[in-house]
C-alpha cells in the first residue's frame, strides 16, 4: 500500500499509542435553514479508545448521524461545524480533522477512517460493477497495483462471508440487502482504516441478514479489535456490539459509559425511558412504557436541560440551569440534576416494568 | 362463534407466465371477535399481501375470504360496503399516508359527513345540513382525544408537514375510526415510529380492542413487538407464502417448534447485554433467502434448515398440524422437539 502522504500532521506533544485515535472537543455542529439555525449537535466531548467499539444511541433529531457525518467532513453545505475541535491521532502524531484541506481531507477519508452508511443501495453507484468501484477508490488513493487491490477485496469478501465471484462482477442492484451490506463493509476495509464509523448498520435488514452482520461486526471488534463507532437508533445494536454507549438528546450526550451501567444501571432519565420502551423478545411479559412527548424543536430548544420537558423528575432548577456531564461511576458520566432520583426510582420499581408469566 | 374473518386456502399470484410470482400461498387462517393476532415474517413472505387482501385492496387469486360467514367476493352492493366500513387499514408510512393538502379537519371530517349520509339515507332521518356537521365536528374531536392528540384544538387546523410521524401515526388511527371500524389492520403502523413514542402507540391500540370491541390483526416484522402486543393472543409466522407455525403467543415465544420461528427467535437482536450473550442462535446452512420467482420443492426452508430430513422435507410440502401445547406447527420433523434459547 501507499505510503501515508503529508497531512498538516502535527508531530504529537506525547509520543504515547495509547492516546485515543479520536477525540471530539466541544463539537458543535448547526444547520442554516430559512427559519432560523437548527442546532443538531451542541458541544460533545468524547474520546473513542484504539480497540473499543462505543455506540452512539439517540432518537431521530439526537444529532447522532451529524456527529458521524460532521468527522468524515460529508455534511451539506449548510452545516457549520463551529466551534469544536476533532483531533485524529495515529503513530504519535496529531491533527484536527476540521482543518484539513480538500486533498489530505480525501486521504483521511477511507485511509484512516472509513464510514459505511445506512442506506447501502445509495452507496454504490448504480452503472458501476463492484469491482470497478473498488478499483476507482484504490486508484484515488493512489494505490495502482491492481493485481494487489484486487487480491486484498477478495480476501475482505471472503472475510464477510460472501462468494467473490458472484460479487466482484456484479451491479449494486444484483445483490440482495444484506450482500450489499457486507460488500461495502469490504470495501470499507479495502484500506486498513484505523477507524470505522456504522451508520445504522444493520437497520431496514431482515432479521436473519440482520444477524449476519452482527455476528461479522462482532468478529470486526473480538478478533481484529477494530475502533468502531456504531451509530443506532437501535438499543440492541448497542447491547449486541458496544462496550461503552454515549445516550444523546437534542444534541448533546447526556449519558456515557460502560455498556452495562447504561443499560442496567442507568443515570439519566432518558437512557433509563429508552430501556423502559423496548421490549426484549425472550424471557417473559414486560409492562412498558413510553417517554410522555415528543423530541424537542432544534430551532427553539427548551430552556435549561432540554428533557425537562419530557422528564418525570424535572424540578424548577431544570427549566433554568442545564445539567453538564458529571461523573456517578467509574468511566460512567450523566448530565442531570437528579441522578440519584433515577437510581431511587429503579431501587424502588425495578429497571424494567412488571411482570406477567 | 363464527370467527370475524377467515381465510380458506387464500391464494395470490402477480404476474404470468415465467414471471409468476407466488407471494401467498394457500394460507387459512380463523380470527375471532375481540383477538389480537399477529402475522410476523421478513420481507417478501407475504404478510402484507395478506393483509391487504383482507380489506379488500387486493382480490385473493384463489380461496376465500370470509367476513362474518360471509364470502366477500359473493356479497351484494349493501353488504360490501358494509365490510369495507367494517375492516380498515393503517398503512406503515405516516408520511405517504396522509393527503400533505388537507389539515387534520378535513381528513377526520371527509369520512365522518360521508359516513353519516350513507347512514341517514339507510335510516330515512336527516336533521339538516348545519347540524349534521356540528355532530362531525363533536365526533372529530372525540376521536383525537381517543388517540391522545389533545388538546384537541391545537391539532385539527394543522397539516401533516407539522405533525410528528408519531402524531400523523395516530391521525391515521382517528382516521380509521371514523367509520366505526369491528377489524383493524395494522401493517407496520409503528416501525417508522421512534422507539419512545412505539409503546405508547401501542398502548393506545391495545385500549381501542377493549374500549370499541376492536379485533386487531398486526402486521410486523418485530417479533419483540408483536410479543408485547400480542401477549394474550396469537402469533402467525410466515415464511415464503406460507404460514409455517401459529400459537398462542406465550407458547409460541418459550417453546417455538419450526425452526424457522426459532431462528428468528434466536437472530433477534435483544436490548439487554447479558441476554444478548445468553441466547442461543440457530445456525442455518444458508444465509440466503431463496427468490420467490424459483421456490424450492417441498419445504420452502429445507435448503436453509439445518435439521433437514433428506427425501422427506425436499419434497413434501408439510402440513400445518396442531400440536397439544396450543396452535400449530408445519414440520414433521421437528414439531414435538420443545426447545431452549436461554
Amino acid at each position: 500500500m501507499s505510503q501515508t502522504t503529508d497531512l498538516s500532521w502535527h508531530q504529537n506533544v506525547e509520543e504515547n499509542g495509547r492516546q485515543p485515535p479520536l477525540s471530539l472537543q466541544d463539537v458543535h455542529v448547526s444547520y442554516r435553514t430559512r427559519k432560523g439555525s437548527v442546532q443538531a449537535v451542541r458541544g460533545v466531548t468524547l474520546d473513542l479508545h484504539a480497540g473499543e467499539s462505543l455506540a452512539l444511541i439517540g432518537e431521530s433529531g439526537s444529532g447522532k448521524t451529524t456527529l458521524g457525518l460532521g468527522i468524515v467532513r460529508l455534511l451539506v453545505d449548510t452545516a457549520e461545524v463551529s466551534p469544536g475541535k476533532i483531533i485524529y491521532r495515529r503513530d504519535g502524531r496529531e491533527v484536527d480533522v476540521l482543518s484539513l484541506a480538500d486533498g489530505p481531507m480525501r486521504e483521511f477519508r477511507w485511509r484512516d477512517c472509513a464510514m459505511v452508511f445506512q442506506s447501502a443501495l445509495n452507496a454504490f453507484n448504480p452503472v458501476l460493477k463492484i469491482w470497478d468501484q473498488v478499483w476507482d477508490t484504490a486508484k484515488a488513493h493512489r494505490w495502482n497495483n491492481r493485481e494487489e487491490v484486487r487480491e486484498r477485496f477478495l480476501d475482505l469478501l471472503r472475510f464477510v462471508q460472501l462468494d467473490p465471484s458472484r460479487v466482484i462482477d456484479a451491479y449494486a442492484h444484483e445483490l440482495s440487502g444484506g450482500m450489499r451490506q457486507r460488500t461495502l463493509l469490504a470495501i470499507s476495509l479495502l484500506l486498513d482504516p484505523q477507524i470505522l464509523i456504522l451508520d445504522e448498520p444493520t437497520t431496514a435488514l431482515d432479521i436473519l441478514t440482520q444477524r449476519t452482520i452482527i455476528d461479522l461486526l462482532r468478529k470486526l471488534k473480538e478478533d481484529l479489535h477494530f475502533t468502531m463507532l456504531f451509530i443506532s437508533h437501535d438499543l440492541a445494536i448497542a447491547a449486541e456490539l458496544a462496550d461503552r454507549v454515549a445516550t444523546m438528546y437534542a444534541g448533546q450526550v447526556v449519558e456515557l459509559g460502560p455498556v452495562e451501567d447504561i443499560f442496567y444501571r442507568p443515570r439519566h432519565p432518558y437512557s433509563l425511558g429508552l430501556i423502559r420502551a423496548v421490549p426484549t423478545v425472550t424471557g417473559g411479559f414486560e409492562e412498558l412504557s413510553s417517554i410522555p412527548g415528543s423530541p424537542p424543536d432544534l430551532i427553539n430548544l427548551p430552556t435549561g436541560c432540554k428533557f425537562h420537558p419530557r422528564c418525570p423528575y424535572a424540578s424548577e432548577r431544570c427549566s433554568s440551569e442545564e445539567p453538564k456531564l458529571e461523573r456517578v461511576g467509574d468511566n460512567h458520566f450523566a448530565a442531570c440534576w437528579h441522578t440519584d432520583a433515577v437510581q431511587d426510582d429503579i431501587e424502588r420499581n425495578g429497571l424494567r416494568g412488571k411482570k406477567r408469566s | 362463534m363464527t370467527p370475524i374473518l377467515e381465510l380458506r386456502n387464500v391464494t395470490r399470484y402477480f404476474g404470468s407466465g415465467r414471471d409468476r410470482v407466488t407471494a401467498v400461498d394457500s394460507i387459512s387462517l380463523d380470527i375471532e371477535p375481540g383477538e389480537i393476532v399477529c402475522l410476523v415474517g421478513e420481507s417478501g413472505c407475504g404478510k402484507s399481501t395478506t393483509g391487504r387482501m383482507i380489506v379488500g385492496l387486493l382480490p385473493p387469486s384463489d380461496g376465500q375470504i370470509l367476513y362474518q360467514g360471509q364470502d366477500i367476493a359473493a356479497m351484494d352492493k349493501a353488504d360490501y360496503q358494509q365490510y369495507r366500513r367494517a375492516v380498515q387499514i393503517i398503512h406503515q408510512d405516516p408520511y405517504a399516508s396522509l393527503n400533505p393538502t388537507q389539515t387534520v379537519r378535513q381528513m377526520i371530517m371527509t369520512p365522518l359527513l360521508r359516513h353519516q349520509s350513507q347512514r341517514s339515507a339507510q335510516n330515512g332521518s336527516g336533521g339538516g345540513r348545519r347540524s349534521r356537521r356540528r355532530d362531525a365536528e363533536r365526533r372529530a374531536a372525540e376521536l383525537l382525544e381517543i388517540v391522545d392528540l389533545t388538546p384537541v384544538a391545537e391539532f385539527l387546523d394543522k397539516y401533516p408537514h407539522q405533525l410528528s410521524g408519531g402524531q400523523r401515526q395516530r391521525v391515521s388511527v382517528a382516521r380509521a375510526l371514523t367509520v366505526e371500524p369491528k377489524f383493524i389492520v395494522a401493517d407496520e403502523a409503528v416501525s417508522m415510529v421512534d422507539v419512545s413514542i412505539r409503546v405508547s402507540l401501542l398502548n393506545m391500540l391495545s385500549r381501542l380492542k377493549e374500549e370499541f370491541d376492536v379485533t386487531f390483526l398486526f402486521i410486523t416484522h418485530d417479533l419483540a413487538l408483536a410479543k408485547y402486543f400480542a401477549w394474550e393472543g396469537r402469533i402467525t409466522v410466515m415464511y415464503l407464502g406460507r404460514i409455517v407455525e401459529e400459537g398462542p403467543t406465550p407458547r409460541l415465544i418459550t417453546d417455538s417448534r419450526h425452526p424457522y420461528t426459532q431462528a428468528l427467535l434466536g437472530a433477534v437482536p435483544e436490548a439487554d447485554p447479558e441476554l444478548a450473550k445468553k441466547k442461543t442462535h440457530i445456525e442455518l446452512r444458508s444465509a440466503e433467502i431463496p427468490s420467490l420467482l424459483n421456490l424450492p420443492a417441498g419445504c420452502t426452508f429445507h435448503p436453509r434448515c439445518p435439521y433437514i430430513a433428506e427425501g422427506e422435507c425436499d419434497t413434501m410440502v408439510p402440513p400445518l398440524e396442531r400440536i397439544s401445547e396450543g396452535g400449530s406447527v408445519a414440520c414433521p420433523v421437528r414439531m414435538s422437539e420443545p426447545t431452549q434459547l436461554i
